[in-house]
């Protein structure tokens, strides 16, 4: 895999875990609020391995729960361990948000 | 939710879809259906999941391509990557479990069709006469061959997805498929024929071997619903 989609990957990780943690969601939903972000450029799809490797990794579970407008549907939930892994990527990404920032923009070292 | 009751409502739902959606849907459950060592719970949930998605992507009037990627077979190769190993327990039951179908389709054919032969025909004594050891290494080293014969065929079946010139080449997969058949077909008979004699001689009445291959077919099914 190249370095740009293994980037590009945990990002979208962190953004998923901090989606789920604002509500519950199912698959479809996910990808719509995504894109409602501004995340476009990613295929729909590109979700689905992600939390199948959340739920290996206990960071997320899922349940089947009937939606208010339809079918039974696979929500997600956020768990504990979770949680903590969103922190994480949260500290990770305020520490290198700005540096890499200023760097590919041509700004001036601090 | 079952994997059963998941299939049965994969199959029902599946039915809501376009035809090219459909092809290519279907094309991706294969695939990753035959990754055989998955565990079958995660990957009917996420099959369905898939279906899901693609159902209301298709409402918006969006094609499968644009969901999934123009690339099905990496994209599922990323998936299976991801769906955790089926447990050993589970693993042992499936194997138990084709081991005694197989072992008791052929048990009753040889009954059967040994018991017609003597009974019809005057062929035989209408009495088996074989050797326990040689009896129980053939049954193993079969039991064997049609293990590696599952493997090749669901490796075989893997490589034959996503073929965009699927039409032309029937033809020459059918004959594939054939040899393949006819050669474990033989080496199983190979293994009877070329087994030395030994252990203890026993000999029953041909029409028993119709009756252990109903009582393993019935503990094939006990172990397929209550293990």
């Amino acid at each position: 895999m190249s370095i740009r989609s293994q980037l590009l990957k945990g990002i979208l990780e962190g953004c998923i875990l901090s989606m789920i943690k604002r509500e519950a969601t199912y698959g479809y939903e996910l990808s719509l609020k995504l894109q409602a972000f501004g995340l476009t450029n990613i295929s729909e799809g590109s979700i689905y391995p992600i939390l199948l490797r959340l739920q290996k990794e206990n960071l997320v579970e899922g349940e089947m729960r009937k939606s208010e407008t339809g079918p039974r549907r696979k929500y997600y939930y956020l768990t504990e361990e979770g949680l903590k892994a969103l922190e994480e990527f949260q500290d990770h990404w305020e520490a290198i948000k700005s540096p890499v920032d200023r760097i590919i923009k041509g700004g001036k070292a601090r | 939710m079952k994997v059963k009751d998941m299939i049965q409502l994969n199959n029902v739902k599946r039915e809501q879809l376009n035809e090219p959606n459909l092809a290519y849907y279907e094309e991706m459950m294969l695939y990753i259906r035959l990754s055989s060592s998955k565990s079958e719970q995660h990957t009917e949930e996420i099959l369905l999941e898939l279906l899901e998605h693609l159902l209301e992507a298709q409402k918006e009037g969006k094609i499968a391509e644009e969901v999934f990627g123009k690339n099905p077979k990496a994209y599922c190769q990323e998936l299976i990557a991801e769906i955790p190993s089926e447990t050993r327990k589970e693993q042992i039951k499936f194997a138990g479990y084709i081991s005694l179908l197989f072992l008791a389709i052929v048990s009753f054919l040889n009954g059967i069709v040994g018991f017609g032969f003597h009974y019809f025909f005057q062929f035989g004594t209408g009495l088996s006469t074989f050797h326990l050891g040689s009896g129980i290494a053939i049954v193993l080293i079969d039991l064997n061959i049609l293990y590696l014969f599952i493997l090749g065929a669901l490796k075989w079946l893997k490589s034959t997805a996503f073929k965009p010139d699927k039409q032309k080449n029937k033809w020459i997969e059918f004959i594939q498929m054939w040899l393949v058949c006819t050669l474990s077909i033989g080496l199983f008979m190979l293994v009877i024929y070329l087994m030395p004699e030994f252990g203890r001689s026993v000999s029953i009445p041909t029409i028993a071997f119709a009756g252990i291959g109903v009582i393993l077919y019935l503990l094939s099914l006990l172990i397929k619903k209550y293990l």
